[in-house]
């Protein structure tokens, strides 16, 4: 079980799948059912993992290592750490919850729908088990093509644009990654003589440092659209909002976490000096994500293009978390990546309700709902006050982690990103004082029907971890705290290095290079960490 | 064996063929411009003579002059208004072309003999070329000599399939 | 005079003279059945196909007729792509045969099977003469399979066309093998390559006549690899060609064209590769007309209404790809461009497949035509796009490992010294290119699916038609997933093609 644990959970989906291609088309109730309880083995399967995983240790676990395509060195190799683990289980949870709420939404071509969800799982946690570059790449793109049709085909009016739009950034960043994938591996190839595409092991070749920085941008372009980082980020409202509910979901929830994933497993760790040398540009930008998302969003009429516009802001956060590159700032990031799948999953899942009752998301067209819908307004305010970070809820906790890292980091940054949360707070509160309070001033809404049980069977769970990971956050952030040790420690190669202190220097550091002299990289309050 | 001067038989050759190759692209007259073709073949196997390769002037007359060329003719008598028709024979394109055919006629000699670096002939030339063109295709050149019989098979057939007559 | 025989040893020919054999006795079987099989010559055809394989697959390595016929990895390789394009051309055919193609069934098989028989044996050619007649093998009976419908004025307008490029290109190519024999003084490619060596040698240059000679048989050979500027035939003879011949042409025909060019150039003409041979540099010459194909014919592919002419594009465009790893001559190149071919293969000969079936039921080749195919027809549809997805390469199916391994070979090679570095630009060009591909791949799959209505046609294809789609789905597939046998079988290709110094 030990091995197989990853692989079992990453293609169970596509089991689902070769069943699905089995099932008549015209029996939707069997294909739904189907797909359902696929995707609820598959999250069974990950709670197993998280119970297989051992919190304590270091390094990957749960590692499957076989040969795959021996001529270019690429290899199946799987493992997780505390990151990954986290961002699988969140993964499974989010499609089954999508998947359950496209029951009654999903009309047409039913059949493919399920088959692109179930699709679009493999690929998420393939991304997040690969350890080789390659089945690294080959996941990333595979999740393409299910997204593809998810927004073409079951989207909105304006789907086919911004369908195309999202393909077309996603691929001009993903074939940049290419590049750079390969071109690593011939550096690796003359380094050490063969061929390979393992993560863990191209940690150990040093790369000069002007070599560095092209790789790093051609990885952090790719990375950035997906996060999306501003000026990146302009597929992403398109997509967001003419999107299904369960594309919107798992948009938001997991894709968007795969940039974030991205610089965290191959971004920071490989290119440690380029890293210290972009961090300054990735910083300002994901600032100015942050308030103009905020700002954008507090603007619009739409609530799914306001929830879209505040993923900006939000992953604006999460980027700089990242890049505070201390500890509490990487583990507010991660905890962060899990916080936002949760709140604005459930926040498109809401949007989709009431879209689903009033086929309209118009701020202007509701009002007054808290009298007609109340248990949907409650849970609406619980997510919201989750998606702000108020305290008790799992938001605060990240966000707090996040602002404290980014103040050692940087106090101005902290400054600026603190009023990213205010703003924050202004627009979901103003939208849902629009959407909820007040009288019900349009005649159609007065005979909204509540939630039913099988939406309330999607809000509760969500509701739960909401509360859980705000109250008791530990159990996920002692699974983090190895891996984002980790990471810190691969970046901490290079703050041994002052910047302006350009690749002579360097490459006798890494010469000189030892595990202790790697440690007194870090920052005193890291060590305070560590011990 | 003489030293490949260039005599005054070359000088007619070259003449005739020049001259005649002008009148085949220029001539209204289609039947006259086959004829003017025929003569250009037949100086070109004039030359073939000249430089000794009598195998290739015979195959020059034989193919060009006496098959494809009275084919040529036969084309033009048999298709009607044809013969006797005036065409106009170039278009708006006739300056380039003359231009791109001149810096050709005049570059590639020149690069051959200026620039070239050519692998010397090993030994003499060979005085019976007939019996020893006959002895390759027999020998070291079969498998391509078998081919072109392939290659006839197949541009019969096709020429078959495209000219006959379908019934409905 | 003594007559010295050389060394027959049909044995290592056995499949071609079968394959010629059998096509005469596919134009005899129909003159015997009075015209009236109707499917049965093509059965026939493609069981002489699958039997032709499996005497390939039965034939070891080694030489006939001299120095006439190499049986060797990489001839080996390119005559099964060879017989997979014809066995699926024949395969998409059935649908053409029942209602356009009344008279002449045997005639329009058996050409398909000579062409096959002109682009086996010049795979097997080591030597400029076999290698051009084999070439005129292969392009003779496509100028009449193109104009195949003589009462369509377009297919005739294709033949016609086909034929007059096809000849001044073979014309050019002639004019330059001659320079390359006048220069070496032997017709026999690795002769060659040792005779230019010592040229060289005791003269210190070569001065520009190879160059002359480069620019024509690059120019002859981009004829046929439809290269821009020489790719204008492409677009017309491809939509007015009956469809499965189009398809043949852009598979089987541009895999001859490929096995000719890394015979004479990254075989032969390997040291003329790079800056010490400069200005004697077909490297340039290929990068340039490689960039061109890559840009242009993705370009143009984005706006065009009929579907073959888009596959027309997009297969120049592709040969733009491949160029990429014929250009990249290092040990990864030529393999990577052998599985590219192999992995083009499938996906191309399957969207033509499917091309062909619509094109039967519906008569338009309209890319409208394929709007709301999903609902109509779900399995097709899927199978397109599955095809057009490999074509514009993303994982796991076979085209992106195809891609990749081009672009690998071309980084590789580029990171090895300073004078490749311009590689680097050329794998840029294509990666970005690829973006432009994918959005035109992408719009027919927007087409067939995103469509609010259904589409009128409910298309039942005939047994081989679904044969065929089912062998390139199969292949697409499987060999993006665990291509591992296919590649290490191309990886004994550029040692054993003499290319790699072992």
């Amino acid at each position: 079980m030990e091995d197989t644990i990853l692989t079992l959970i990453t293609f169970f989906p596509t089991i689902g799948v070769l069943l699905l291609l089995m099932v008549p088309k015209e029996r939707h109730d069997s294909i739904k059912a189907v797909a359902l309880i696929i995707s609820f083995v598959t999250m069974l399967l990950s709670f197993m993992l998280w119970s297989m995983f051992d919190p304590m240790a270091n390094g990957m676990q749960l590692e499957v290592n076989l040969p795959w395509i021996v001529s270019f060195g690429i290899h199946y190799h799987m493992g997780i750490d505390g990151i990954s683990l986290v961002l699988i289980v969140m993964t499974t949870i989010l499609s089954v919850l999508s998947i359950l709420s496209s029951w009654r939404s999903i009309t047409k071509g039913v059949k493919g729908f399920f088959i692109s969800m179930l699709l679009l799982e493999t690929g998420m946690l393939g991304v997040f088990c690969a350890l080789d570059l390659f089945m690294f790449y080959v996941f990333w793109e595979v999740m393409l093509v299910p997204m593809y049709f998810l927004i073409g085909v079951w989207g909105g009016p304006r789907r086919i644009y911004a369908a195309i739009k999202f393909v077309l950034f996603t691929m001009f960043g993903s074939l940049l990654m290419l590049v750079a994938i390969l071109y690593i591996l011939f550096q690796y190839q003359a380094f050490s003589g063969e061929y390979s595409f393992d993560m863990i092991k191209l940690l150990s070749m040093p790369i000069p440092y002007r070599e560095q920085l092209w790789l790093f941008g051609a990885f952090a372009l790719a990375f950035a659209i997906k996060v999306p980082l501003w000026p990146f980020h302009t597929w992403l409202p398109d997509a967001h909002v003419e999107a299904p509910t369960a594309g919107s979901v798992i948009l938001a929830g997991v894709l968007l976490k795969m940039g974030t994933y991205g610089f965290l497993r191959i971004c920071l760790p490989m290119f440690p000096d380029a890293t210290m040398t972009y961090l300054p540009y990735i910083c300002v930008l994901s600032l100015i994500a942050i308030i103009y998302g905020a700002l954008v969003a507090m603007v619009q009429k739409d609530v799914k293009s306001l929830v879209a516009f505040s993923s900006v802001s939000h992953m604006g956060f999460v980027m700089l978390g990242i890049f505070a590159l201390n500890f509490q700032g990487l583990q507010g990031a991660v905890l962060q990546m899990i916080n936002h799948g949760i709140s604005t999953g459930a926040l498109f899942l809401l949007v989709g309700m009431i879209y689903e009752r009033r086929h309209t998301r118009m701020i202007s067209e509701f009002g007054g709902l808290a009298k007609v819908m109340p248990f949907f307004a409650a849970v609406f305010m619980i997510i919201t006050l989750s998606s702000i970070g108020l305290p008790l809820t799992n938001g605060f906790v990240g966000e707090f982690l996040i602002l404290l890292g980014v103040f050692k980091a940087n106090s101005l940054y902290g400054i600026i990103a603190t009023s990213g949360v205010i703003l924050s707070a202004c627009y979901m509160l103003w939208m849902y004082q629009r959407v909820i309070f007040g009288k019900v001033t349009k005649p159609e809404n007065e005979k909204l029907n509540d939630l039913s049980w099988r939406e309330k069977l999607i809000m509760v769970p969500l509701v739960l971890l909401v509360f859980g990971i705000g109250i008791y956050p530990q159990p996920l952030l002692e699974r983090i705290e190895p891996a984002v040790k980790q990471v810190l420690q691969h970046v901490s190669r290079a703050q041994t290095v002052r910047l302006d202190e350009r690749y002579q220097i360097q490459k006798v550091v890494h010469q000189s290079e030892n595990p202790t002299r790697a440690m007194s990289g870090l920052t005193q309050g890291d060590e305070a960490c560590l011990r | 064996m003489q030293a490949l001067e260039p005599g005054i038989v070359f000088w007619i050759l070259a003449v005739v063929i020049l001259v005649s190759g002008f009148l085949v692209v220029t001539l209204r007259n289609m039947f006259h411009c086959a004829l003017c073709l025929i003569l250009c073949l037949f100086a070109v196997a004039g030359i073939y003579v000249l430089l000794e390769a009598e195998f290739l002037a015979a195959a020059q007359v034989l193919i060009y002059v006496g098959a494809v060329a009275i084919l040529i003719v036969f084309t033009v008598m048999l298709t009607s208004d044809l013969a006797s028709e005036s065409l106009i024979q170039h278009n708006e394109n006739g300056t380039i072309a003359f231009v791109v055919c001149a810096l050709f006629a005049i570059g590639v000699p020149y690069l051959i003999k200026n620039t070239g670096v050519w692998m010397p002939a090993k030994g003499e030339l060979i005085s019976d070329n007939v019996g020893s063109i006959g002895k390759y295709l027999m020998t070291d050149f079969m498998l391509p000599f078998e081919l072109v019989s392939v290659l006839l098979l197949a541009a019969l057939i096709g020429a078959i399939v495209l000219a006959r007559k379908e019934r409905s | 005079m003594e007559f010295q025989l050389p060394e027959y040893n049909l044995r290592m020919m056995l499949p071609e003279i079968f394959l010629f054999l059998w096509a005469l006795v596919v134009f005899l079987f129909d003159l015997l059945s009075k015209r009236r099989s109707e499917s049965a010559v093509g059965y026939l055809t493609l069981l002489g196909l699958l039997i032709c394989g499996g005497l390939l697959a039965t034939t070891g390595y080694g030489r006939g007729f001299g120095n006439m016929f190499f049986s060797e990895p990489m001839a080996l390789f390119f005559k099964i792509i060879f017989l997979g394009s014809a066995f699926m051309a024949v395969g998409s055919s059935f649908g053409i045969i029942k209602q356009k193609i009344v008279n002449h069934r045997g005639e329009y098989f058996g050409l398909i099977l000579l062409s096959t028989v002109g682009m086996m044996f010049l795979a097997s050619s080591q030597e400029l003469l076999s290698l051009w007649i084999g070439l005129e093998l292969t392009t003779i009976p496509l100028f009449i399979l193109a104009a195949f419908f003589k009462d369509d004025k377009l297919s005739v307008e294709a033949g016609i066309k086909y034929f007059v490029f096809g000849a001044f290109s073979s014309a050019l190519l002639l004019y330059g093998f001659s320079f390359l024999y006048g220069m070496s003084g032997t017709t026999e490619i690795v002769a060659m390559k040792m005779n230019l060596a010592a040229l060289f040698i005791a003269n210190g240059s070569l001065g520009v006549v190879p160059l002359v000679a480069m620019v024509m048989i690059i120019a002859g050979l981009g004829f046929k690899l439809s290269l821009p500027p020489f790719h204008q035939w492409a677009p017309d003879v491809y939509e007015g060609s009956p469809t499965p011949i189009a398809a043949f042409l852009s598979v089987g025909s541009k895999a001859a064209g490929l096995v000719a060019f890394a015979k004479i150039f990254v075989n032969g003409l390997w040291a003329f590769w790079g800056a010490e041979m400069a200005p004697n540099d077909w490297g340039y010459l290929t990068g340039i007309l490689a960039c061109a194909a890559m840009i242009y014919g993705n370009v143009v592919a984005i706006r065009q209404t009929n579907i073959k002419r888009m596959l027309a594009y997009s297969s120049i465009a592709q040969a733009g790809y491949i160029m990429i790893g014929m250009v990249a001559v290092n040990e990864w190149g030529l393999e990577a461009v052998a599985f590219y071919v192999f992995a083009y293969l499938f996906a191309n000969m399957g969207a033509f497949a499917i091309v062909a079936i619509v094109e039967d039921k519906t008569g338009s080749c309209q890319i409208g035509t394929y709007r709301g195919l999903s609902q109509s027809s779900p399995g097709l549809a899927a199978c397109m796009a599955v095809f057009l997805l490999s074509l514009a390469g993303i994982p796991p199916l076979a085209g992106f490992l195809a891609k990749y391994k081009v672009f690998a070979a071309a980084i590789s090679l580029a990171g090895q010294s300073q004078d490749y570095t311009w590689l680097y630009w050329l794998a840029g060009v294509g990666l970005l290119t690829t973006v432009f591909a994918l959005y035109y791949y992408v719009n027919i799959i927007k087409q067939m699916y995103f469509s609010a209505e259904e589409s009128p046609y409910r298309i039942k294809p005939n047994a081989p038609a679904v044969a065929v789609v089912a062998i390139g789905l199969i292949g697409v597939v499987l060999f993006g997933i665990y291509a591992e046998p296919i590649l290490q079988f191309v990886k004994d290709i550029p040692a054993a093609a003499g290319v790699i110094p072992r």
